[in-house]
């Protein structure tokens, strides 16, 4: 060539030719060799989804094999974003069908993080919606009808406190649980049976792993886990008595103008709880498809705290109910014979103490006092015995602590005692304060569980079983995983003619002495103690406990009626007809 | 064609071509058959095998002429060019918000791909006759101007890219002409300066490309979803590759235009680092080629004509393969010999052809 003065131009842009190249071969070389694993992934999470199947929760049944607790489909509206976003039109269209405001469906889809995860706009639609959005899919893209199970709590309020409840798991648990395989959005146990049990009765959810294209549409399944049902529950609850305790409890409040109730019906002779009762109550059906404001601000608002199971977490003075904790230990511990009568002047000659309702029996022996609930008498009983001796017999029942039944939040009450006082107000014990405790004032608490427990133990012979609502955990295949036996607990420490003489004392008050006029001609011979318990903060608190029949009982029932008055007149009614419920008298 | 020609044919050139050629129809077929039903499942492959058929014929056929003589053309060419873009304004449909392609009988064409080569050819015979003369701003503004019409054309399809493919050439060649180095790195500055004054007049959707590029989650399912897609196509196939018709990426239509703009996408999902690498050394020996033919060229047209036509093939690799790498903004360029579509093929094609012919008629021709 003539002129080549710029060849060495040329050859400058071979090398920026060859950079290009190496740039280039480097780049791939990164993104493929260095990145690759990270990209590999990214496609992965690109093509496959997987659509997870909820397992159904175990179902609960009563002794008897009565349904209390089931599961229903729950069809749930829910958009899936893919790539592109649903059209505007659809959701408007969907907003009007659901009748869930626009606004209410755009700020779901914002809340949205993940990309690819379901969003659920509407749970719990009715069929005639199902059927328009499955029939008309043209006019829904990207919208699909999930079913999941849901929780039906088919008694609606009634045992809501002891079934409990279920609802998403929040962060804290996912923090404390993440070990047992709980994953968020996962349901959970938030109460009750549901709580206790959670890891058994919450079976294993399955999905599918499933291809999809870009447009989510799925190619091909790669593979399936079927879900594996939780484990069924068999309660040692009787759907009918219990149904009957609601039904008594609700009446009852009614006629005495009261707001809360607590009601524990129990076998002694095993422990096995039969019913429990608690006023005011939830509906669990509110938590399983995920509460509203507007319902959870009514359960908030209620001053007397529905979600409170009141049978084992409330605390009360156990007032008259306590003088067959007194009147044991003084037998037991000779301070008095049956035989012995004690002068009641309508007060007690140290401390000018009087009976309830200022009445004077004059001469009384053991059993006329606690057929009469007299004050006096069980005044001196306290001052015989000291407040340690109480104490020590208070505890030997059992009080002062949780009974240890397979429910949540069990309160351990409180027996009255002079390290405790010394504790709190850092003051000496003052005589007056353990005729208080005598009579189940004062510092004494206990729950309506306790106090069902302490009647138990005399029916019982001395004997604590262990309380328990559950009698065996069962496999949808069979598997028995866990079967509940009677548990003793603890023996009273005292002659059996002692707890023979407290019974006899017990079945006197429903024969001449507090309880007699409801159970005056009852067919089944029974043992009963009325209580009326002072309230610093209104009215007294009704107390009855009583159990049946007599000879060979089955049942033993506590019942606290909530400012109710005297507890012949508020507890003893319901008291009655639970016992009537449970020997089929009509 | 006779045998002292084919003696003198550049073998490594056009095996490199072919090489990649049949790359480009396995692939295709590749990216483009699970779209279609089972009887046009081929119909991509066969359409543009058999364009490549074709275009090959032509190039032996143009190998019969000597090159020299399209210097003369250079000004008729020009102006059809010209007439050419207009046409397409005034007669094209649009696609993807642009509007580029004319209808010619069976085929739609797209006068910008073919209005490459036909600048190329006319500023090479510009330029022949300004070796060394190109010392003023005074020397240049008639060879800016001339250019300057084309482009802006183009650049109101609009087709950024190809205009940008436009400037690419044009300095490459003037650069080669003998432009004074200071010239030079005067416009570049002039150019730099005025970007933020040309961001105004870039089209919205131009604008989001560009901010895309520079973070790609700016718009993760709009503009950025490309990029991103199509990086995870490629990484996710590391060193060997999913397999052909294996990709997940490409064949599950999470990669958009896998067998067009992005098939670079497909090559790096299907046939891994390995696969990658060879498409790109084949581009290697194609570049080097085109410059060894630019060096040894019998005159100063031929020589500019081999320059333009390499540096539009790398221009074309470094923007195509960039961007499908995420290291250049997103433009409508295709990968020479690689996307589908014919107007760019046949381009292409012809762009080797014009190489072909230099070579053979180097000054050792006329002994």
């Amino acid at each position: 060539m003539e002129v080549d003065e710029y060849a060495g131009r040329v050859k400058l842009l071979g090398f920026f030719a060859s950079l290009v190249i190496i740039v280039l071969l480097s780049r791939v070389f990164y993104l493929q060799i260095i990145d690759g694993e990270k990209y590999a992934s990214l496609a992965e999470g690109n093509r496959i989804r997987i659509i997870k199947e909820i397992a159904p929760r175990g179902t609960f049944y009563d002794r008897n094999g009565k349904p209390l607790v089931l599961n229903r489909p729950n069809f749930i509206v829910t958009i899936i974003p893919r790539v592109e976003p649903v059209k505007e039109e659809v959701l408007a269209r969907l907003s009007k069908l659901l009748n869930v405001p626009l606004e209410e469906i755009h700020k779901k889809i914002e809340a949205q993080t993940s990309g690819f995860d379901p969003i659920y706009i509407k749970q719990d639609v009715s069929l005639d919606i199902v059927t328009i959005i499955e029939e008309q899919k043209h006019l829904y893209p990207g919208v699909i009808i999930e079913v999941q199970p849901t929780r039906d709590y088919i008694l609606r309020e009634m045992g809501a406190h002891m079934f409990g409840y279920v609802s998403e798991i929040n962060d804290a648990e996912l923090e404390k649980k993440k070990g047992d395989g709980y994953k968020s959005g996962d349901i959970i146990g938030k109460f009750g049976l549901e709580r206790i049990y959670d890891q058994l009765i919450r079976g294993v959810d399955g999905g599918e792993q499933v291809e999809v294209d870009v447009s989510g549409k799925p190619v091909q399944i790669l593979g399936l886990k079927e879900p594996i049902p939780g484990a069924d529950l068999y309660l040692t609850i009787d759907k009918d008595l219990q149904l009957a305790a609601e039904q008594a409890v609700d009446e009852q409040l009614k006629t005495v103008h009261a707001n809360a109730a607590a009601v524990v019906a129990m076998n002694p002779q095993t422990g096995e709880i039969l019913a429990m009762v608690s006023r005011p109550a939830f509906d669990p059906n509110l938590f399983a498809r995920g509460i509203s404001t507007k319902d959870w601000k009514k359960i908030n608002d209620n001053p007397y705290h529905p979600m409170d199971n009141k049978a084992i977490t409330g605390e009360y003075p156990p007032g008259s109910t306590f003088k067959i904790v007194t009147g044991t230990a003084a037998l037991a511990a000779g301070r008095v014979t049956p035989e012995e009568k004690i002068f009641d002047a309508g007060y007690h000659w140290i401390i000018p103490k009087t009976n309830a309702s200022g009445e004077a029996l004059g001469y009384i022996n053991f059993k006329e006092a606690m057929a009469h609930s007299d004050n006096v008498y069980f005044y001196e009983m306290g001052n015989r015995l000291g407040i340690d001796e109480l104490e020590k017999y208070a505890r030997m029942f059992g009080l002062g602590k949780e009974t240890g039944i397979d429910l949540p939040y069990e309160s351990d009450g409180l027996v009255a005692n002079q390290a405790y006082k010394k504790r709190v107000y850092e003051e000496d014990w003052y005589l007056a304060e353990t005729f208080d405790a005598a009579i189940g004032q004062g510092f004494q608490l206990v729950t309506p569980l306790q106090a069902a427990m302490v009647m138990g133990e005399i029916a019982a012979n001395g004997k604590r079983y262990r309380p328990h609502c559950i009698s065996k955990i069962q496999t949808q295949d069979g598997t028995v995983l866990t079967e509940f036996k009677p548990e003793i607990m603890g023996e009273l420490d005292v002659s059996p003619s002692v707890i023979r003489l407290v019974q006899e004392g017990l079945h006197e008050v429903t024969t001449y002495g507090t309880g007699a006029s409801s159970f005056r001609g009852f067919p089944i011979p029974v043992a009963g103690k009325t209580g009326t318990a002072e309230n610093p903060h209104g009215r007294d608190h009704g107390w009855f406990v009583g159990y049946g029949p007599f000879d060979n009982p089955n049942i033993v029932v506590a019942v606290v009626v909530e400012q109710g008055g005297f507890g012949s007149v508020s507890a003893v009614p319901i008291g009655k007809k639970i016992l009537e419920a449970a020997f089929h008298i009509k | 064609m006779n045998k002292r020609i084919l003696k003198r044919i550049d073998f490594p050139l056009v095996l490199a071509t072919l090489g990649i050629l049949l790359m480009s129809l396995v692939v295709i077929g590749s990216a483009t058959h699970i779209n279609a039903d089972d009887a046009k499942r081929f119909a991509f492959v066969e359409r543009q095998g058999l364009f490549a058929l074709i275009d090959i014929c032509i190039v032996i056929f143009l190998l019969n002429f000597d090159y020299k003589s399209l210097a003369g053309y250079g000004q008729k060419l020009y102006i059809f060019n010209l007439l050419m873009l207009i046409a397409v304004m005034a007669f094209g449909h649009s696609a993807l918000g642009a509007q580029r392609w004319i209808a010619l009988g069976p085929v739609n064409i797209q006068p910008s791909e073919f209005s490459k080569i036909i600048m190329i050819v006319s500023i090479a015979a510009m330029l022949e006759d300004k070796i060394g003369e190109l010392n003023t701003v005074a020397d240049l503004l008639p060879i800016a101007l001339y250019i300057g019409v084309p482009f802006i054309l183009v650049l109101k399809q609009p087709d950024l890219g190809t205009s940008l493919v436009f400037l690419a050439i044009f300095f490459v060649m003037i650069f080669v002409a003998g432009i004074r180095i200071r010239i030079l790195l005067g416009i570049f500055g002039a150019g730099l300066f005025m970007m933020p004054i040309m961001w105004h007049f870039l089209k919205d959707y131009q604008k989001m490309r560009l901010m895309v590029f520079l973070d790609p989650n700016v718009d993760p399912l709009g503009s950025g979803y490309h990029i991103i897609q199509s990086k995870i196509a490629i990484g996710s196939g590391m060193l060997t590759g999913k397999g052909l018709f294996e990709g997940t990426q490409s064949q599950l239509n999470f990669l958009p235009e896998n067998h067009t703009d992005f098939i670079f996408a497909v090559v790096g999902e299907e046939l891994g680092f390995i696969g990658a690498t060879v498409l790109l050394l084949l581009y290697l020996i194609v570049l080097w080629r085109g410059i060894f033919i630019a060096l040894e060229a019998s005159d100063v047209f031929g020589r500019l004509l081999a320059i333009g036509v390499t540096s539009m093939f790398a221009f074309h690799i470094l923007v195509n393969v960039g961007m499908t790498t995420g290291i250049m903004p997103v433009t409508g360029i295709p990968l020479p010999f690689m996307s589908y579509g014919v107007s760019s093929l046949t381009t292409n094609l012809l762009a080797i052809a014009l190489l072909l012919n230099i070579r053979l008629r180097e000054q050792k021709l006329s002994f």
